[in-house]
């Protein structure tokens, strides 16, 4: 019953390699017992002749002596007891015979003792002690003949002597059963003995098979692992264990590693980095990943991810570190390569849009000759022959000037150039324009232009203007030029969140195949209408994505051959500017203040801003108000009317705000009017560049009202004072 | 050495072994149970007897080799009959005196022994005249007269040469003692030869 406890839960290979242990343990406890009997036959063997020379060394017959028989039966009996199984440990160490010879013999040993002692009593618990060291074997079968050999005894004395065993004439043959029995009733506890220690060898067997499989396991993803993995030693911080991939990737062999630690192969540059790590996870940083550099036996650098953890022995305490190590080299290499990849990219992309920039001017002064000079001629009455002529310098001209500009724009945005003044626009407005602008052409190709959405005024999106505008006049004259004549083309404002607005322009047109909507934002590709007649560049949907996207919306199409396409932009919606501003105003605090009046001009292109502005300054009887909503007519206004403030946007259709200042600093008449700039380009290099170009303040929208009528204040005040200085 | 080669050594051996195991056990079973000589013994106390018996009580003697290291179990045993007797007999212990020994031949451990049992007088018996007047021919030969001197007991007080432990002379000696009967009043006597040698100083071992 005690065998096959512990045998159960374990795999067939771990009960094969716990039964060879078992077996292992059993042979090399029976070797041992072996050799300890074979001692103990000597010791035994040498202690009879003492006992046999002190107890009875000579035998007496009246004046005469001679040896006691004892004393040979010590030399010779016990040599004879003793030797063999001596010999037997020796030519058969654990073998069944050998134990079972010593048992006999150790029980004759026993009966030579006894003999030799004159039957004391005491001698008698060499029987009992032999039988207990022959419980060592921790083999009950080994009791068996040493039991046989002491019933044996008595029994045959009993019935042939029994005086000499029992010290009477005529025993009863139970004598024999009662002194056996107590050797039986030893060997009872010795067979449980027996027992219990095989079962214990059992289970430690089985528990070491379970703990080498386990070994095995570890051991096994130790050295199978794809990642270098080595063991190094707290103490004298050396390699204990390294698996092959380690050994591998830093080109050393085992030996090697053994009498190195891992600073001896890192790279000088993250020596003080790994050194400062390992002191860490010393204060009880469990574990620490960083990307370092090891030095290869053949001089090469290894590039390694490397994670190390504690290994912590039983009691808790820091043993080992377990270091994992990935090779990351050739990603180091593709990151270095991938920037100077970039690098190189971005002077190229900054050599293309110096290239452009260049090629601009140079193209577009020879097509102001072009332009200019069609125009002339157009106004010198050509015969119709002629004006056909003209017609088509005219429009080849117009198209490479539409060319340049698109690419250009293209260029700005890759580049990051591109500037925007991202702030509330009214919808409606800006649609109106476009759709103005497009209606001629509309009627050109007899086709229906028409809004199918009543929007109101409030619509407002957060865009740039002037892109926004340009993007709807792209849209625009797509559908108009691919609808086929009497043809329709459709505008619709709709809201699918709260916060967004999309403004959809579908067409009556072929539509486009699914497999080529997604090249439909690319540059120059005009998804194979090259040959359809129709003008284009290719570049205007991808100039479009480009611009939604800076003004942080999106483009997109819903589109099918034979049902026609609807192009949608989508942007944020925003909160009128207008909103909240009070109808009827009394000087306040924030007023212009009743001394200062004088003329200003306003010059922007958002119909809105300068409607908040016409209306802030409504009742300011002395304040008289010009507008212009192009850089030009603002020149020209300020030329004219010399005014007491300039109010300037930046972001004007024709003449840009810095042209626009520009200019006017360079102008005698105009050179001392205070300009204020009001844009929605908050950065600070922009306002710190403006204010050294000789700006009086820069406004950001939205406006605050009450720094409005400060700044304009203090502008108009400090003209008057240069005035009167001028006239004094 | 082959495999085979070992096995026929080790049976050869082996045999060997539990011959010489035999014969070795035999000689010596055959030593330790052979009885030594008992000459003619006397029914009655010797008259002649230098000894004085007292007729109050049994006496117990025994008469012994000094050097005989199998009386050491007689001893042994006499000194439990003592232990169980205290007071109800004279005993006497005879250490025979081969003719020319001198005054240290009897001085032995075994002496002291007998001298340390309580209720024991132990004497020397000069050329073991008294052990020849007795009839005792071998040590540990043990006697016991009643208090009218008629012999109730004569034999060896152990169960082999120098074997000690319960045996068949101690119980009838203590079975004389306190009057019962007696199972066996002879016993064989195990020890050392007192007589066959005429003189300690002949020099030369005397034969059975």
């Amino acid at each position: 019953m005690f065998e096959v406890a512990g045998l159960t839960g374990l795999p067939e290979a771990a009960s094969e390699r716990a039964e060879e242990l078992f077996q292992q343990h059993r042979r090399q406890i029976f070797r041992q017992t072996d050799q300890l009997f074979a001692k103990l036959m000597l010791f035994q063997w040498v202690a009879c002749i003492i006992i046999a020379i002190l107890v009875s060394p000579r035998t007496w017959d009246g004046a005469s002596s001679q040896i006691h028989i004892h004393v040979w039966s010590a030399i010779f009996i016990g040599g004879a007891i003793s030797l063999f199984p001596v010999w037997m440990t020796r030519v058969w160490p654990g073998a069944v015979a050998t134990r079972y010879v010593i048992a006999v013999a150790q029980m004759l040993m026993s009966a030579l003792l006894i003999a030799l002692t004159g039957g004391r009593i005491e001698t008698h618990f060499h029987v009992f002690g032999s039988l207990v060291v022959l419980s060592f074997y921790r083999d009950w079968r080994v009791l068996v003949p040493a039991t046989i050999v002491v019933a044996l005894d008595h029994f045959l004395r009993g019935i042939y002597l029994p005086y000499s065993v029992y010290g009477v004439l005529s025993a009863s043959p139970w004598r024999s059963v009662e002194h056996a029995g107590w050797v039986i009733f030893e060997n009872i506890f010795l067979v449980i003995s027996c027992f219990r220690s095989i079962h214990e060898m059992r289970f430690i067997a089985n528990r070491t098979a379970a703990l080498e499989a386990s070994d095995q396991r570890s051991r096994q993803l130790f050295d199978d692992a794809p990642i270098g993995m080595a063991v190094v030693a707290l103490g004298n911080e050396k390699f204990k264990q390294v698996n092959a991939r380690f050994t591998e990737m830093v080109g050393y062999s085992d030996a090697e590693l053994m009498t190195r630690t891992p600073f001896d192969i890192t790279h000088p540059d993250d020596l003080a980095e790994s050194q400062r790590l390992v002191k860490a996870m010393l204060r009880g940083t469990e574990r620490c990943s960083v990307e370092k550099r090891y030095l290869r036996s053949d001089g090469g650098i290894l590039w390694a991810a490397r994670t190390a953890c504690i290994i912590r022995d039983k009691d808790g305490k820091p043993r080992d570190f377990l270091i994992m190590v990935e090779d990351i080299t050739e990603r180091k290499h593709a990151e270095e390569a991938l920037r100077g990849a970039k690098k190189e990219a971005d002077r190229a992309n900054q050599a293309k849009s110096e290239f452009l920039s260049r090629m601009s001017h140079e193209l577009r002064t020879p097509l102001n000759a072009i332009l200019g000079f069609g125009q002339l001629l157009e106004r010198q009455n050509p015969t119709s022959q002629q004006r056909g002529r003209v017609e088509h310098i005219m429009s080849a001209g117009r198209h490479l000037l539409n060319l340049i500009n698109e690419v250009l724009d293209l260029s700005r945005i890759e580049a990051g150039h591109l500037q925007l003044s991202v702030e509330p626009v009214a919808v409606a407005e800006v649609l109106n324009e476009a759709l103005d602008l497009m209606r001629p052409l509309a009627a050109e190709r007899s086709m229906d232009l028409t809004v199918t959405t009543e929007f109101t005024e409030n619509l407002w999106i957060l865009a740039d203007r002037q892109r926004l505008k340009q993007v709807l006049l792209n849209l625009l004259t797509n559908a108009v030029k691919y609808a086929p004549v009497g043809g329709r083309v459709a505008v619709s404002v709709i809201q699918p969140e709260a916060r967004k607005t999309q403004v959809v322009v579908s067409d009556s047109g072929a539509g486009i195949a699914t497999e080529k909507l997604a090249r439909l934002f690319t540059p120059f590709d005009r998804l194979d209408v090259e040959d359809s007649g129709v003008e284009g560049t290719g570049l205007g949907l991808a100039l479009c994505q480009r611009l939604m996207h800076a003004m942080g919306g999106d483009i997109g199409v819903d589109s099918a051959v034979g049902k026609g396409s609807a192009f949608w932009i989508e942007l944020p919606a925003a909160d009128s500017p207008l909103a909240g501003l009070p109808k009827s105003r009394t000087v306040g605090a924030g007023d212009v203040s009743a001394a200062t009046g004088g003329t200003i001009l306003y010059i922007e292109d958002n119909l809105s801003n300068l409607t908040l502005v016409e209306q802030m300054l409504a009742e300011q009887s002395n304040i008289h108000l010009l507008t212009a909503m192009q850089g030009g007519l603002g020149l020209d206004l300020a030329r004219q009317h010399l005014p007491d403030l300039i109010l300037l946007d930046l972001h004007l259709p024709d003449i840009g705000g810095h042209e626009v200042l520009a200019r006017l600093r360079s102008e005698k008449l105009t050179r001392d009017i205070p300009i204020v700039v009001i844009s929605a380009d908050a950065t600070k290099g922009q306002i710190q560049r403006l204010m050294a170009a000789g700006v009086r303040a820069y406004l950001t929208k939205p406006l605050d009202i009450g720094e409005f009528f400060r700044v304009i204040d203090e502008a108009m005040g400090s003209r008057d004072r240069q005035l009167e200085k001028a006239v004094a | 050495m082959s495999t085979r080669k070992n096995i026929l050594i080790t049976a050869l051996l082996g045999a060997t072994w539990m011959v010489a195991l035999a014969f070795g056990a035999r000689v010596l079973f055959k030593y330790e149970t052979t009885p030594g000589s008992v000459g003619p013994i006397s029914a009655a106390w010797p008259s002649v007897s230098m000894i004085r018996r007292q007729t109050d009580k049994p006496t117990l003697l025994m008469l012994a080799h000094p050097r005989c290291p199998c009386t050491r179990a007689s001893i042994g045993e006499l000194a439990e009959i003592m232990a169980h007797s205290v007071g109800k007999v004279n005993a006497f212990v005879l250490f025979v005196k081969p003719p020319g020994a001198d005054v240290t031949w009897d001085d032995t451990d075994l002496r002291r022994s007998a001298a340390d049992i309580p209720g024991v007088t132990v004497l020397s018996d000069e050329n073991g005249v008294e052990a020849a007047r007795f009839g005792a021919e071998t040590s540990g030969h043990t006697l016991v007269f009643d208090r009218n001197g008629t012999l109730v007991f004569s034999g060896g007080i152990t169960a082999s040469r120098g074997h000690a432990g319960p045996n068949a002379g101690e119980n009838a000696i203590l079975a004389a003692v306190k009057q019962e009967p007696i199972q066996y009043s002879r016993t064989p006597v195990f020890g050392c030869s007192l007589t066959k040698c005429k003189s300690a100083t002949e020099g030369k071992l005397c034969s059975k």
